[in-house]
């Protein structure tokens, strides 16, 4: 496959009081971004279990977001920081299981980070196309 | 299978522009699972919801999907709509392709595909949704408001009209937050006290409003319906259930503070009310532990509060509080080494108070007659009438004990009559305190030798207890040859022999070893017996143990000192005529930390002397002891550290017969503990040892103090001394007070217990401490309000360095008629009226670059009203004000702003770059941006308009109720249009300034919002709870207990029995942490399970 061609597929994990209303807000503002990251919404970005990561990377995605709350600003208290130790120790798994580890990016962006939250899908978008299919390093 | 219903919203064009939604809808009614696909150009509509209701009946629909907007805008609607078709609401989802595809994206193609993707996945989930039903949970029908200004009290006044118990929290003494700080308010010029007093006294008399002033919350658990409070009600050290607020305390408080209230413009008493019409109207001790000198004082006297009451001429009860801690305030007034001094904060700043000195002084002039009282309680004997022994029979005496003080000698006082020299310390200095001590009916038997006179053992018989106190006598010898050589002394028993008056003869040349206030001393007694004097100490000056200014007095008086010596022997035949010693160079510290002397080989050279005069130490007398006595290897006392009891129980000991030669006040410290002790003992209760707080101004404070030097001793003249005259004279009056005015009020409440003394329902409690109580509430409303920005950042205006420059709040106070000068506009420098006063707004709001970037919203229309008030108050006056934009929205405001330039106020327009004081003379230096020129304007006077700001802890009081704050501090709100009056967390309301800037009007009218908010809580019964909460499937369950760790609501817990994990549904709050943390998948949230979250993952990575 062509790289300039490359079209990621990309699932994005977002907590609904955050990330998710962040990407609520890119849109009210009519931010543009890329088409690739399909968002699905969990009330906290806690409740992913790296199985459903690894089962998306299982099932073709080329990259995985996960989008939560800033540290201390949690809904739930600290479901954050959960999430940001499970991704650790999942980014040194992914590298014994031969995934690139960057396919897989953690960010905290808040209800207000319209902004950011439009930027980081455009780089996570480009990191990806970068590293190419999943597929294809297979 | 379900039968799943899928409705696709062109949101006008919002969705349809980017969504081919025709295409769309065609392709979703293939999907499997689909029965029914549709459009429409707005769900929301009723035709548009009409079209799901009859969908779900006429299709016989089991879940329904909207493809719409976000969840977060419509999800209830279309839950209600599927309600009224007859589904269950949880069985209809939301799928977002408006803000997160068609908004995001240009491409038809593109937008189509995605919106395709997001649908189907949601499709996935509504497939294995569960009907559910909500939880139900008894509220607790109390609301707890948080904030005592105008904001907490509409709040707590609406909340409690409508019926309901309302707990109201207030940080500070008394309710009124700033609102009651202003003079009158905009447009209308009302009076703000009268307008709020009316208010804080409805709010006190309430009968369901519960007042809790000098409160704060401590912790809070919970959910809506069901709060736990933690409120720690602080100690104000007055027992509010008796005091009527007369204000006989404020009138005896020696001690001024800052007064907040004022805005610092006037001073406070350390026990104060914050303004005269406060609610409650009750007193609260300004108290921030004990001051430093206090703590560093052995025997814990309090010098704080005898220098204060010695600033208000109270001498008698100076000295009482005095004697409180330490019956010798004449000798310790004269020969302490006060360790307070070494602590004392003022020394920071530039020299420590003269404490020891203000002491004596106090010892001098404060005599008053003494009532002789007679002890009736169980006796004790105390061997030793030295300054440990005496003390200790004081403070026994005091407690009623019966107290016999056996000593040796002829005359009582120890080493105070037998070592001390009298030009330091006279005999009817001693006297006094001895007599002090009697008057306590402490008996003092001289010329008993307990171990012959008569044995421990008859003491022990005849007492219930025997305290030791019999100093260290014995000198320590040089150990070189030639010691027994006549003219060789030993220090003690010269300085013995001097103060017995016996006749003693000296030499010319007289040597005097070692470096102790005994040495000294002996040097300078010498001295005045006619003698040269010349002391030889091992170490330097720096390591001397002698009191530093007790050498430079020796010094002065003649006697000569030579360092780094040490004497190798003593020459003579019969007489001594020589010394030979030998130099000396410093090595390494020892364990005293001083640096260890090491002779140096071949430098002995020879001195001739007629006498020496040994001062190298001494130690305690104790062969009389039998050997139950333990003793240490450097022959003192053992004792028990805690309670100073020796081996042989019922006989206790202190001063230098345990710790060998120290000072007075330990000796005090000694005897005082062992009082202590043994009246537990007998009364047989535990032993308590108080730790106090240190109380004292930050460092930062001390800046702004003006240096003050020092009062100096004045000094018998050096030509006159002689004969054995005392050396220092003692203070006069003025000096005497001068001195104690230079006192920091480290701690503010000095604990002089003058209060105590005229408080008459005994409402003063210093003892009192926090409590925390604990509350169960239903609802909050946060109303913490606002403080202003500190001015002091805004250095460019001269805040804090000019003092005519003032913030707006202070302007207030000045204008007030309840203010510091009542009323009267009078300038703080020098109280002149001013005739032009330069206002400058935005001081800190809308500078993105040097400070905070949004608009204070409410400086504008005050200090538009403070022209106008200053202008009443002074006819001729010239208000300027410098603005960026006049910004007056607000109903009459507009009005009121022309009114206010109609009357002859200047405004110009632009930013003062500059405020400085130039010969008397504040110069204003700013640009008018209208005409493009610099402005120089002479003021007699600035008003700042600081911005607004959250009020201070607000942040670490945010991150407690777990709510959240923006990134300048203030309260965030559910949405900013549609939920003003919510916080993030159900069942917390936020109203007033705390939520960002905003006039009175406003801060009512959202308080008002909140309450009616907490009142739909609160006058339900029950409450509903999303039932999407995580359960536990009991067959998987293995009972590791991983979910109970992760759970951050406490909401699961193990069952032991059935080693199976249970949830308590109401704590739940459904993040499903646990179920991402389950190994076994028995923790599944309720619609959101592993499944479901699989099927969507999957779908999603789908290729068209």
């Amino acid at each position: 496959m062509m790289k300039g061609n490359f079209e990621p597929k990309i699932i994005g994990f977002f907590c609904k009081w955050c990330t998710s209303a962040a990407a609520d807000l890119a849109g009210t503002s009519r931010k543009k971004y890329p088409a690739n990251v399909i968002p699905i919404r969990f009330f906290c970005s806690s409740r992913i279990d790296p199985q459903h990561i690894l089962q998306a990377f299982r099932n073709g995605a080329d990259g995985v977001l996960i989008g939560g709350c800033h540290f201390g600003d949690c809904h739930y208290q600290n479901g954050n920081y959960k999430t940001a130790r499970r991704v650790a120790l999942l980014h040194k798994l992914l590298e014994g299981m031969g995934i690139d580890k960057r396919r897989l990016r953690l960010e905290w962006i808040s209800a207000a980070e319209g902004e950011k939250f439009t930027k980081v899908i455009k780089e996570f978008t480009d990191e990806i196309k970068k590293l190419g299919s999943i597929q294809g390093k297979n | 299978m379900k039968r799943i219903g899928v409705f696709i919203c062109h949101c006008g064009i919002n969705i349809a522009k980017t969504v081919d939604v025709e295409a769309l809808t065609e392709e979703i009614k293939k999907y499997p699972g689909v029965v029914h696909a549709e459009n429409y150009k707005y769900m929301c509509s009723d035709p548009g919801q009409n079209l799901v209701v009859d969908a779900i009946k006429k299709q016989k629909l089991d879940a329904v999907v909207v493809a719409a907007c976000s969840p977060t805008l419509h999800e209830n609607t279309f839950r209600n709509t599927s309600e009224r078709g007859g589904l269950n609401r949880y069985v209809c989802e939301m799928a977002n392709v408006r803000e997160q595809c068609s908004w995001v994206h240009d491409d038809k193609a593109i937008g189509t595909t995605k919106a395709a993707h997001i649908i189907k996945s949601i499709i996935e989930k509504v497939k294995y949704d569960e009907a559910l039903e909500p939880i139900l949970v008894d509220v607790t029908r109390r609301a707890l408001v948080v904030g005592g200004g105008i904001a907490g009290i509409q709040a707590a006044l609406d909340i409690a009209n409508a019926g309901i118990e309302t707990i109201l929290v207030e940080r500070s003494p008394s309710i009124g937050g700033h609102m009651i700080q202003l003079s009158e308010t905009f447009p209308t010029l009302d009076c703000s006290q009268c307008i709020m007093t009316p208010k804080m006294v409805e709010v006190a008399q309430h009968d369901k409003i519960k007042l809790l002033t000098y409160s704060e919350i401590e912790e809070i658990s919970g959910s809506v319906g069901n709060f736990k409070v933690k409120v720690r009600r602080k100690s104000p050290f007055v027992d509010w259930e008796k005091c009527n607020g007369c204000g006989e305390c404020d009138l005896a408080c020696p001690v001024s503070t800052d007064n907040e209230f004022e805005c610092h413009l006037a001073t406070q008493k350390a026990i104060y009310r914050p303004f005269p019409q406060a609610v409650p109207n009750r007193f609260t001790i300004s108290k921030l532990g004990q001051p430093p000198c206090r703590i560093a004082c052995p025997a814990g006297v309090n010098a704080q509060g005898y220098i204060a009451l010695i600033r208000a001429g109270k001498y008698k009860e100076a000295l009482e509080l005095e004697r409180e801690a330490n019956p010798f305030a004449s000798v310790c007034g004269r020969v302490c080494n006060h360790p307070c001094e070494s602590d004392c904060v003022r020394g920071e700043v530039e020299e420590p108070i003269a404490i020891a000195s203000l002491k004596r002084y106090v010892a001098d002039v404060g005599s008053y007659p003494l009532e002789q009282k007679k002890p009736t309680g169980e006796k004790i004997a105390v061997v030793g009438s030295g300054p440990g022994g005496l003390s200790c029979a004081y403070f026994l005496a005091k407690m009623n004990y019966r107290v016999t003080v056996y000593e040796a000698e002829n005359v009582a006082g120890g080493m105070l009559v037998l070592g001390i020299p009298e030009f330091r310390l006279p005999r009817n200095a001693i006297q006094a305190d001895i007599d002090y001590i009697k008057s306590f009916g402490v008996e003092i038997k001289t010329g008993v030798r307990v171990g012959e006179t008569m044995s421990l053992d008859d003491l022990q018989k005849n007492h219930r207890a025997v305290f030791i106190a019999t100093g260290a006598y014995e000198e320590m010898k040089l150990n070189i040859d030639g010691e027994d050589l006549r003219g060789v002394l030993h220090c003690i028993s010269f300085l013995e022999k001097v103060n017995k008056g016996e006749k003693i003869t000296l030499g010319k040349k007289v040597a005097v070893i070692g470096g102790g206030n005994a040495a000294v001393d002996a040097a300078r007694v010498a001295k005045r017996l006619g003698s040269d004097v010349t002391i030889l100490y091992r170490r330097s000056r720096r390591e001397m143990p002698a009191n530093s200014w007790e050498v430079d007095e020796a010094e002065r008086e003649g006697v000569k000192i030579e360092f780094l010596v040490a004497p190798t022997k003593i020459i003579g035949t019969n007489r001594m005529q020589e010394i030979e010693c030998i130099r000396m160079e410093l090595g390494a510290p020892d364990a005293s930390g001083r640096r260890r002397p090491i002779p140096i080989e071949g430098s002995e050279f020879r001195i001739p002397v007629d006498n020496i005069i040994v001062a190298i130490s001494q130690k305690p007398q104790i062969d009389w002891l039998e050997p139950a006595f333990e003793r240490t290897k450097w022959g003192t006392l053992v004792v028990d550290p805690d309670t100073l009891e020796t081996k042989v129980k019922g006989v206790y000991a202190g001063g230098d017969v345990v710790t060998g030669p120290a000072t007075i006040i330990e000796a005090v410290a000694a005897g005082k503990k062992a009082a202590e002790v043994i009246d537990a003992h007998i009364r047989g209760v535990p032993v308590v040892h108080k730790q106090y707080k240190k109380g004292r101004p930050e460092p930062e404070d001390l800046k702004r103090i003006q240096k003050v030097l020092r009062a100096e001793m004045p000094k018998l003249d050096v030509n006159k001394r002689s004969k054995f005259d005392e050396v220092e004279l003692g203070f006069e009056e003025e000096v005497a007070k001068k001195e104690a005015e230079r006192c920091l009020n480290c701690a503010i409440c000095c604990e002089c217990l003058q209060c105590e003394t005229v408080c008459e329902p005994k409402a003063i409690a210093h003892d009192l401490e926090d409590k925390i109580e604990e509350y169960d509430v239903g609802a909050l409303v946060v109303a913490t309000g606002f403080d202003l920005y500190d001015a002091e950042r805004l250095k460019e205006y001269g805040y804090g360095t000019v003092q005519d420059v003032v913030t707006s709040l202070q302007f207030e106070r000045l204008l007030s008629a309840s203010g510091p000068t009542a009323g009267e506009l009078k300038r703080p420098s020098d109280g002149r009226v001013p005739k032009r006063i330069v206002f400058i707004q935005c001081a800190g709001s809308r500078d993105k670059e040097n400070h905070l970037e949004y608009c204070s919203k409410i400086c504008c229309m005050y200090t538009a009203k403070h022209a106008l008030l200053f202008k009443h108050r002074v006819h001729d006056g010239e208000p300027i004000i410098f603005y960026i934009d006049v910004r007056t929205s607000g109903k009459g405001y507009e009005e009121f702003y022309n009114r206010v330039t109609d009357e002859g106020t200047l405004y110009i327009r632009g930013k003062v770059s500059k405020v400085y004081q130039d010969n008397g003379r504040i110069v204003v230096l700013g640009a008018d941006t209208l005409s493009g020129k610099k402005v120089e304007v002479d003021a007699d006077m600035v008003v700042l308009a600081p911005a607004m700001v959250p009020t201070e802890g607000n942040e670490e009081f945010v991150r407690k109720l777990k709510i959240q704050c923006d990134a300048k501090g203030f309260l965030t709100e559910a949405h900013p249009k549609l939920r003003p009056v919510e916080s993030q967390t159900m069942g917390i309301f936020l109203a007033g300034a705390a939520q960002g800037p905003k006039d009175i009007p406003e801060v009512v009218a959202q308080a008002s919002g909140a309450a009616s908010k907490a009142i739909a809580i609160l006058s339900q019964d029950k409450i509903s709870f999303e039932p999407t909460v995580a359960g536990v499937d009991e067959d998987l369950c293995s009972g590791c207990s991983i979910c109970v760790g992760v759970c951050p609501y406490n909401a699961r817990e193990l069952d032991k029995e059935k080693m199976v994990v249970k949830v308590t549904e109401a704590l739940c709050q459904g993040c499903g942490s646990c179920s991402a943390a389950c190994p076994s998948g028995a923790a599944q949230q309720k619609n959101l399970v592993d499944k479901q979250i699989e099927q969507m993952v999957v779908t999603v990575l789908e290729e068209k």
